[in-house]
Protein backbone atom coordinates (compact mmCIF):
# COMPACT_ATOMS: atom_id res chain seq x y z
CA UNK A 1 0.00 0.00 0.00
CA UNK A 2 1.29 3.57 -0.65
CA UNK A 3 1.06 5.65 1.75
CA UNK A 4 1.42 9.82 1.99
CA UNK A 5 3.45 10.92 5.01
CA UNK A 6 2.52 14.91 5.96
CA UNK A 7 4.79 16.15 8.06
CA UNK A 8 7.27 18.95 8.12
CA UNK A 9 9.90 17.33 9.78
CA UNK A 10 11.76 15.13 7.94
CA UNK A 11 13.46 13.16 10.55
CA UNK A 12 9.65 11.83 11.69
CA UNK A 13 9.27 11.43 7.90
CA UNK A 14 12.03 8.82 7.39
CA UNK A 15 11.95 7.58 11.16
CA UNK A 16 7.76 6.94 10.05
CA UNK A 17 9.06 5.85 6.17
CA UNK A 18 11.40 3.00 7.90
CA UNK A 19 8.18 1.77 10.15
CA UNK A 20 5.74 1.77 7.24
CA UNK A 21 8.56 -0.04 5.00
CA UNK A 22 9.20 -3.12 7.43
CA UNK A 23 5.36 -3.35 7.62
CA UNK A 24 5.64 -3.77 3.79
CA UNK A 25 4.10 -0.19 2.54
CA UNK A 26 6.17 2.30 0.17
CA UNK A 27 6.08 5.94 1.58
CA UNK A 28 5.98 9.47 -0.40
CA UNK A 29 6.21 12.92 1.84
CA UNK A 30 4.40 16.22 1.87
CA UNK A 31 6.09 19.00 3.82
CA UNK A 32 2.73 20.57 4.74
CA UNK A 33 -1.15 20.82 3.55
CA UNK A 34 -0.64 22.20 0.73
CA UNK A 35 2.44 19.92 -0.61
CA UNK A 36 -0.06 17.17 0.45
CA UNK A 37 -2.99 18.63 -1.79
CA UNK A 38 -0.23 18.30 -4.36
CA UNK A 39 0.98 14.84 -3.55
CA UNK A 40 -2.60 13.18 -3.24
CA UNK A 41 -3.36 14.81 -7.06
CA UNK A 42 -0.38 12.74 -7.97
CA UNK A 43 -0.47 9.56 -6.82
CA UNK A 44 -4.37 8.52 -6.89
CA UNK A 45 -2.97 5.15 -5.57
CA UNK A 46 -2.79 6.39 -2.37
CA UNK A 47 -4.01 3.85 0.68
CA UNK A 48 -3.40 5.86 3.52
CA UNK A 49 -2.85 9.61 4.56
CA UNK A 50 -0.75 9.94 7.58
CA UNK A 51 -1.06 13.69 8.64
CA UNK A 52 0.65 15.89 10.90
CA UNK A 53 -1.21 18.73 13.04
CA UNK A 54 1.12 21.79 13.28
CA UNK A 55 2.68 22.69 10.36
CA UNK A 56 3.50 25.62 8.38
CA UNK A 57 1.80 26.69 5.19
CA UNK A 58 -1.50 24.95 6.05
CA UNK A 59 -2.01 22.82 8.68
CA UNK A 60 -3.13 19.78 9.16
CA UNK A 61 -6.47 20.71 10.31
CA UNK A 62 -7.00 23.10 7.22
CA UNK A 63 -6.03 19.96 4.97
CA UNK A 64 -8.60 18.25 6.66
CA UNK A 65 -11.33 20.98 6.13
CA UNK A 66 -10.46 21.15 2.38
CA UNK A 67 -10.71 18.18 1.85
CA UNK A 68 -14.24 18.30 3.83
CA UNK A 69 -15.37 20.98 0.73
CA UNK A 70 -13.51 19.19 -1.96
CA UNK A 71 -13.41 15.96 -1.76
CA UNK A 72 -10.45 15.54 -3.54
CA UNK A 73 -8.81 12.67 -1.14
CA UNK A 74 -10.13 8.92 -0.86
CA UNK A 75 -7.51 7.39 1.17
CA UNK A 76 -8.73 7.47 4.83
CA UNK A 77 -6.78 10.22 6.60
CA UNK A 78 -5.20 9.28 9.95
CA UNK A 79 -3.78 11.98 12.34
CA UNK A 80 -0.23 11.66 13.55
CA UNK A 81 0.26 14.56 16.32
CA UNK A 82 1.76 15.65 19.06
CA UNK A 83 -1.54 17.19 20.05
CA UNK A 84 -3.37 15.00 22.69
CA UNK A 85 -6.00 16.49 23.98
CA UNK A 86 -9.44 14.81 23.53
CA UNK A 87 -11.08 18.19 22.12
CA UNK A 88 -8.32 18.02 19.24
CA UNK A 89 -8.97 14.65 18.68
CA UNK A 90 -12.92 14.97 18.60
CA UNK A 91 -12.47 18.15 15.71
CA UNK A 92 -9.95 15.85 14.05
CA UNK A 93 -12.45 13.27 13.28
CA UNK A 94 -15.75 16.12 13.61
CA UNK A 95 -13.65 16.79 10.36
CA UNK A 96 -13.18 13.61 8.51
CA UNK A 97 -10.28 12.06 9.74
CA UNK A 98 -10.74 8.46 10.18
CA UNK A 99 -8.33 7.46 13.49
CA UNK A 100 -6.11 9.72 15.30
CA UNK A 101 -2.13 8.63 16.26
CA UNK A 102 -0.97 10.48 19.13
CA UNK A 103 2.95 11.24 19.38
CA UNK A 104 5.00 9.08 20.72
CA UNK A 105 3.88 5.90 18.88
CA UNK A 106 5.54 2.64 18.14
CA UNK A 107 5.61 0.87 14.78
CA UNK A 108 2.81 -1.84 16.44
CA UNK A 109 0.47 1.15 16.55
CA UNK A 110 0.66 1.87 12.76
CA UNK A 111 0.40 -1.17 12.11
CA UNK A 112 -2.36 -1.11 14.50
CA UNK A 113 -4.44 1.67 12.70
CA UNK A 114 -3.80 0.49 9.63
CA UNK A 115 -5.77 -2.65 10.61
CA UNK A 116 -8.42 -0.50 11.52
CA UNK A 117 -9.30 2.13 8.82
CA UNK A 118 -7.95 -0.43 6.19
CA UNK A 119 -10.05 -3.39 6.89
CA UNK B 1 27.30 -18.26 34.89
CA UNK B 2 23.95 -19.55 36.29
CA UNK B 3 24.14 -23.51 37.13
CA UNK B 4 21.35 -25.49 35.56
CA UNK B 5 19.72 -26.84 38.40
CA UNK B 6 19.11 -22.50 39.45
CA UNK B 7 17.55 -22.24 36.22
CA UNK B 8 15.74 -26.20 36.58
CA UNK B 9 14.68 -24.59 40.27
CA UNK B 10 12.95 -21.82 39.25
CA UNK B 11 11.16 -23.36 35.58
CA UNK B 12 9.97 -26.73 37.71
CA UNK B 13 8.17 -23.73 40.65
CA UNK B 14 6.46 -21.80 37.11
CA UNK B 15 5.43 -24.47 35.26
CA UNK B 16 4.07 -26.74 38.78
CA UNK B 17 2.02 -23.11 39.54
CA UNK B 18 1.33 -22.02 36.27
CA UNK B 19 1.72 -24.22 33.78
CA UNK B 20 3.93 -21.93 31.51
CA UNK B 21 6.98 -23.81 30.51
CA UNK B 22 10.31 -22.93 30.17
CA UNK B 23 12.34 -25.81 28.51
CA UNK B 24 16.17 -25.85 28.56
CA UNK B 25 16.49 -23.59 25.23
CA UNK B 26 14.08 -21.20 26.81
CA UNK B 27 16.34 -20.78 30.43
CA UNK B 28 17.99 -17.87 29.14
CA UNK B 29 14.72 -15.89 29.08
CA UNK B 30 14.93 -16.52 33.30
CA UNK B 31 17.73 -14.16 32.89
CA UNK B 32 16.00 -10.65 33.23
CA UNK B 33 13.32 -11.91 36.38
CA UNK B 34 16.05 -13.11 38.05
CA UNK B 35 17.69 -9.58 37.73
CA UNK B 36 14.14 -8.32 38.29
CA UNK B 37 13.98 -10.64 42.01
CA UNK B 38 17.48 -10.20 43.24
CA UNK B 39 16.64 -6.17 43.22
CA UNK B 40 13.29 -6.41 44.63
CA UNK B 41 14.71 -8.78 47.18
CA UNK B 42 18.12 -6.64 47.32
CA UNK B 43 20.24 -9.77 47.34
CA UNK B 44 23.82 -10.31 45.88
CA UNK B 45 23.51 -12.52 43.22
CA UNK B 46 21.34 -15.48 41.53
CA UNK B 47 22.71 -18.18 44.13
CA UNK B 48 21.52 -16.14 46.77
CA UNK B 49 18.37 -15.58 45.07
CA UNK B 50 18.31 -19.35 44.37
CA UNK B 51 19.02 -20.29 48.81
CA UNK B 52 16.13 -17.68 49.36
CA UNK B 53 13.69 -19.30 47.17
CA UNK B 54 14.97 -23.09 48.20
CA UNK B 55 14.64 -22.42 51.71
CA UNK B 56 11.15 -21.15 52.23
CA UNK B 57 9.08 -19.32 49.38
CA UNK B 58 6.65 -16.71 51.34
CA UNK B 59 3.36 -15.84 49.34
CA UNK B 60 4.99 -12.36 48.96
CA UNK B 61 8.08 -14.21 47.08
CA UNK B 62 5.29 -16.93 45.21
CA UNK B 63 3.44 -13.63 43.79
CA UNK B 64 6.35 -11.65 42.88
CA UNK B 65 8.07 -14.80 40.70
CA UNK B 66 4.37 -15.36 39.63
CA UNK B 67 3.90 -12.09 37.90
CA UNK B 68 7.26 -11.68 36.39
CA UNK B 69 6.54 -14.97 34.87
CA UNK B 70 3.66 -14.48 32.70
CA UNK B 71 3.31 -12.91 29.77
CA UNK B 72 1.15 -9.48 30.55
CA UNK B 73 1.34 -8.62 26.46
CA UNK B 74 -2.53 -7.51 25.68
CA UNK B 75 -3.74 -4.63 23.90
CA UNK B 76 -7.48 -3.53 22.71
CA UNK B 77 -9.44 -4.93 20.44
CA UNK B 78 -6.26 -7.51 19.99
CA UNK B 79 -7.08 -9.31 16.67
CA UNK B 80 -10.05 -7.20 16.20
CA UNK B 81 -12.61 -9.87 14.37
CA UNK B 82 -12.97 -11.76 17.41
CA UNK B 83 -14.41 -8.52 18.83
CA UNK B 84 -16.30 -7.37 15.88
CA UNK B 85 -17.78 -10.94 15.21
CA UNK B 86 -18.73 -11.55 18.94
CA UNK B 87 -20.46 -8.23 18.65
CA UNK B 88 -22.69 -8.84 15.32
CA UNK B 89 -22.92 -12.17 14.45
CA UNK B 90 -22.28 -13.36 18.47
CA UNK B 91 -25.03 -11.41 20.12
CA UNK B 92 -27.70 -12.93 17.34
CA UNK B 93 -26.16 -16.14 17.88
CA UNK B 94 -26.64 -15.92 21.80
CA UNK B 95 -30.42 -15.05 21.78
CA UNK B 96 -31.25 -17.45 19.39
CA UNK B 97 -29.57 -20.58 20.80
CA UNK B 98 -30.58 -19.13 24.35
CA UNK B 99 -34.35 -17.47 23.52
CA UNK B 100 -35.01 -17.71 27.27
CA UNK B 101 -31.95 -16.07 28.53
CA UNK B 102 -32.10 -12.29 29.02
CA UNK B 103 -28.35 -12.17 30.24
CA UNK B 104 -25.21 -13.82 29.54
CA UNK B 105 -22.50 -14.88 31.16
CA UNK B 106 -19.14 -13.81 29.27
CA UNK B 107 -15.90 -14.68 31.03
CA UNK B 108 -12.59 -13.32 29.99
CA UNK B 109 -10.50 -15.74 31.53
CA UNK B 110 -6.83 -14.23 31.19
CA UNK B 111 -7.53 -10.95 30.89
CA UNK B 112 -4.11 -9.81 31.93
CA UNK B 113 -4.47 -5.86 32.08
CA UNK B 114 -7.70 -5.22 31.15
CA UNK B 115 -8.18 -4.97 28.05
CA UNK B 116 -10.18 -8.17 26.26
CA UNK B 117 -13.25 -7.55 28.93
CA UNK B 118 -13.40 -3.61 27.88
CA UNK B 119 -12.48 -4.05 24.55
CA UNK B 120 -15.86 -6.76 24.47
CA UNK B 121 -18.08 -4.43 26.55
CA UNK B 122 -17.48 -1.31 23.87
CA UNK B 123 -17.25 -3.70 20.79
CA UNK B 124 -20.80 -4.51 21.67
CA UNK B 125 -21.82 -0.97 22.29
CA UNK B 126 -20.28 0.16 18.98
CA UNK B 127 -20.65 -2.79 16.88
CA UNK B 128 -23.87 -4.53 18.27
CA UNK B 129 -27.25 -3.80 18.78
CA UNK B 130 -28.73 -1.04 21.26
CA UNK B 131 -29.35 -2.66 24.71
CA UNK B 132 -26.76 -6.02 24.01
CA UNK B 133 -24.16 -4.56 25.75
CA UNK B 134 -26.33 -4.63 28.85
CA UNK B 135 -27.22 -8.26 28.56
CA UNK B 136 -23.52 -9.09 29.16
CA UNK B 137 -21.89 -9.83 32.47
CA UNK B 138 -18.41 -9.82 32.33
CA UNK B 139 -16.15 -11.82 34.82
CA UNK B 140 -12.52 -11.07 34.13
CA UNK B 141 -9.59 -13.44 35.78
CA UNK B 142 -6.32 -13.59 35.58
CA UNK B 143 -3.21 -15.37 37.64
CA UNK B 144 -1.23 -12.29 38.00
CA UNK B 145 -1.85 -9.78 40.38
CA UNK B 146 0.24 -6.65 39.57
CA UNK B 147 -2.15 -7.17 36.15
CA UNK B 148 -4.98 -7.58 38.18
CA UNK B 149 -4.51 -4.50 40.39
CA UNK B 150 -4.30 -2.49 36.70
CA UNK B 151 -7.24 -4.27 35.60
CA UNK B 152 -9.44 -2.56 38.17
CA UNK B 153 -7.82 0.79 38.08
CA UNK B 154 -8.62 0.97 34.41
CA UNK B 155 -5.96 3.77 34.20
CA UNK B 156 -3.54 2.99 30.70
CA UNK B 157 -0.74 4.89 29.13
CA UNK B 158 -1.08 6.79 25.59
CA UNK B 159 0.82 4.00 24.30
CA UNK B 160 -1.77 1.58 25.65
CA UNK B 161 -4.69 3.14 24.53
CA UNK B 162 -3.30 3.50 21.08
CA UNK B 163 -2.61 0.29 20.39
CA UNK B 164 -5.84 -0.90 18.30
CA UNK B 165 -8.16 1.63 20.21
CA UNK B 166 -10.23 3.34 17.58
CA UNK B 167 -9.81 7.34 18.00
CA UNK B 168 -13.39 7.40 18.71
CA UNK B 169 -13.69 4.85 21.30
CA UNK B 170 -11.48 6.57 23.41
CA UNK B 171 -12.49 9.84 23.61
CA UNK B 172 -15.87 8.05 24.12
CA UNK B 173 -14.82 5.86 26.75
CA UNK B 174 -11.70 7.50 28.18
CA UNK B 175 -11.10 10.70 30.37
CA UNK B 176 -7.34 12.77 29.88
CA UNK B 177 -5.51 12.84 33.32
CA UNK B 178 -2.59 14.10 32.72
CA UNK B 179 -0.65 12.32 30.32
CA UNK B 180 -2.52 8.91 31.07
CA UNK B 181 -6.26 7.84 29.95
CA UNK B 182 -8.77 6.46 32.20
CA UNK B 183 -11.63 4.35 31.48
CA UNK B 184 -15.42 4.96 32.14
CA UNK B 185 -15.95 4.00 35.58
CA UNK B 186 -19.08 3.26 34.20
CA UNK B 187 -18.04 0.38 31.90
CA UNK B 188 -14.90 -0.63 34.49
CA UNK B 189 -17.42 -1.46 37.30
CA UNK B 190 -19.70 -3.52 35.02
CA UNK B 191 -16.57 -6.29 35.22
CA UNK B 192 -16.15 -8.63 37.87
CA UNK B 193 -12.38 -8.89 38.03
CA UNK B 194 -11.40 -12.05 40.16
CA UNK B 195 -7.81 -13.70 40.67
CA UNK B 196 -7.97 -17.19 39.13
CA UNK B 197 -5.42 -20.11 37.68
CA UNK B 198 -6.38 -22.08 34.78
CA UNK B 199 -4.53 -24.84 35.80
CA UNK B 200 -5.31 -24.98 39.60
CA UNK B 201 -8.42 -23.81 40.39
CA UNK B 202 -11.61 -25.58 39.99
CA UNK B 203 -13.73 -24.22 37.21
CA UNK B 204 -17.70 -24.28 37.01
CA UNK B 205 -19.54 -26.17 34.85
CA UNK B 206 -22.47 -25.44 32.40
CA UNK B 207 -21.98 -21.95 33.70
CA UNK B 208 -20.69 -19.96 30.88
CA UNK B 209 -22.29 -18.55 27.93
CA UNK B 210 -19.05 -17.51 26.34
CA UNK B 211 -15.13 -17.69 27.40
CA UNK B 212 -12.58 -15.92 26.12
CA UNK B 213 -9.30 -17.45 26.96
CA UNK B 214 -6.76 -16.29 24.04
CA UNK B 215 -3.02 -16.13 23.65
CA UNK B 216 -2.64 -18.28 26.64
CA UNK B 217 -2.45 -22.11 25.74
CA UNK B 218 0.28 -21.12 23.27
CA UNK B 219 2.95 -21.14 26.81
CA UNK B 220 1.35 -24.47 27.62
CA UNK B 221 2.65 -27.81 27.49
CA UNK B 222 0.23 -30.48 25.14
CA UNK B 223 -0.88 -32.09 28.45
CA UNK B 224 -1.89 -28.68 29.99
CA UNK B 225 -3.23 -27.44 27.05
CA UNK B 226 -5.76 -30.41 27.10
CA UNK B 227 -6.41 -30.13 30.66
CA UNK B 228 -7.46 -26.86 30.66
CA UNK B 229 -9.37 -27.11 27.25
CA UNK B 230 -11.03 -29.78 29.16
CA UNK B 231 -12.40 -27.55 31.72
CA UNK B 232 -13.11 -24.59 29.66
CA UNK B 233 -15.52 -27.40 27.63
CA UNK B 234 -17.18 -27.98 30.52
CA UNK B 235 -17.52 -24.77 32.29
CA UNK B 236 -19.46 -23.48 29.04
CA UNK B 237 -22.91 -24.06 28.93
CA UNK B 238 -23.90 -26.46 25.83
CA UNK B 239 -24.23 -24.45 22.85
CA UNK B 240 -21.82 -21.59 24.32
CA UNK B 241 -19.08 -20.16 22.32
CA UNK B 242 -14.72 -20.41 23.05
CA UNK B 243 -13.06 -17.33 21.61
CA UNK B 244 -9.26 -18.59 21.45
CA UNK B 245 -5.91 -16.58 19.91
CA UNK B 246 -5.08 -16.13 16.09
CA UNK B 247 -2.67 -19.06 16.36
CA UNK B 248 -4.53 -21.34 18.61
CA UNK B 249 -7.10 -24.07 17.93
CA UNK B 250 -8.19 -27.48 19.03
CA UNK B 251 -6.68 -29.41 16.23
CA UNK B 252 -5.41 -32.58 18.25
CA UNK B 253 -7.99 -31.88 21.44
CA UNK B 254 -10.34 -34.41 21.18
CA UNK B 255 -13.55 -32.42 22.77
CA UNK B 256 -17.33 -32.20 21.96
CA UNK B 257 -17.06 -28.94 19.99
CA UNK B 258 -17.41 -27.69 16.58
CA UNK B 259 -16.07 -24.77 14.87
CA UNK B 260 -17.93 -21.49 14.39
CA UNK B 261 -17.65 -18.71 12.05
CA UNK B 262 -19.02 -15.61 13.25
CA UNK B 263 -18.51 -13.04 10.84
CA UNK B 264 -14.80 -13.37 10.13
CA UNK B 265 -14.30 -14.94 13.37
CA UNK B 266 -13.70 -18.26 13.94
CA UNK B 267 -14.38 -19.69 17.76
CA UNK B 268 -15.75 -23.35 19.15
CA UNK B 269 -18.91 -23.53 20.08
CA UNK B 270 -20.15 -26.57 22.42
CA UNK B 271 -21.94 -29.43 21.21
CA UNK B 272 -22.89 -31.60 24.03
Amino acid sequence: MKVLIVDDSKPIFLMVSQMLTELGHESVWAENGQDAVEKVKENPDLGLVLLDWNMPVMDGLQFLQKNEGEGFCEAPIVMMTTENKPEKIQQALKHGASDYIMKPFTADIIENKIELVCD
Amino acid sequence: MIRPEVYKFFADYVFGHTGISYKEQDYYRLDGRFNTLIKKFELKDVEELYRLYVQKITPEMHQVLIDLCTNNETYFMRDLKPFKGFAKEGMEYLKEEFPTSFSYQIWSAACSTGQEPLSLLMATEAFGQEGDAAKLRVEASDISANALDKAKKGLYTGLEVQRGLPANLLIKYFSQVEDNWQIDPKLLTRIHFKSFNLLNDPFPKNHYHVIFCRNVLIYQDIENKKKILDKLCQALKIGGLLFMGAGESLIGVDLPMEQKQLGKAFCYRRKS
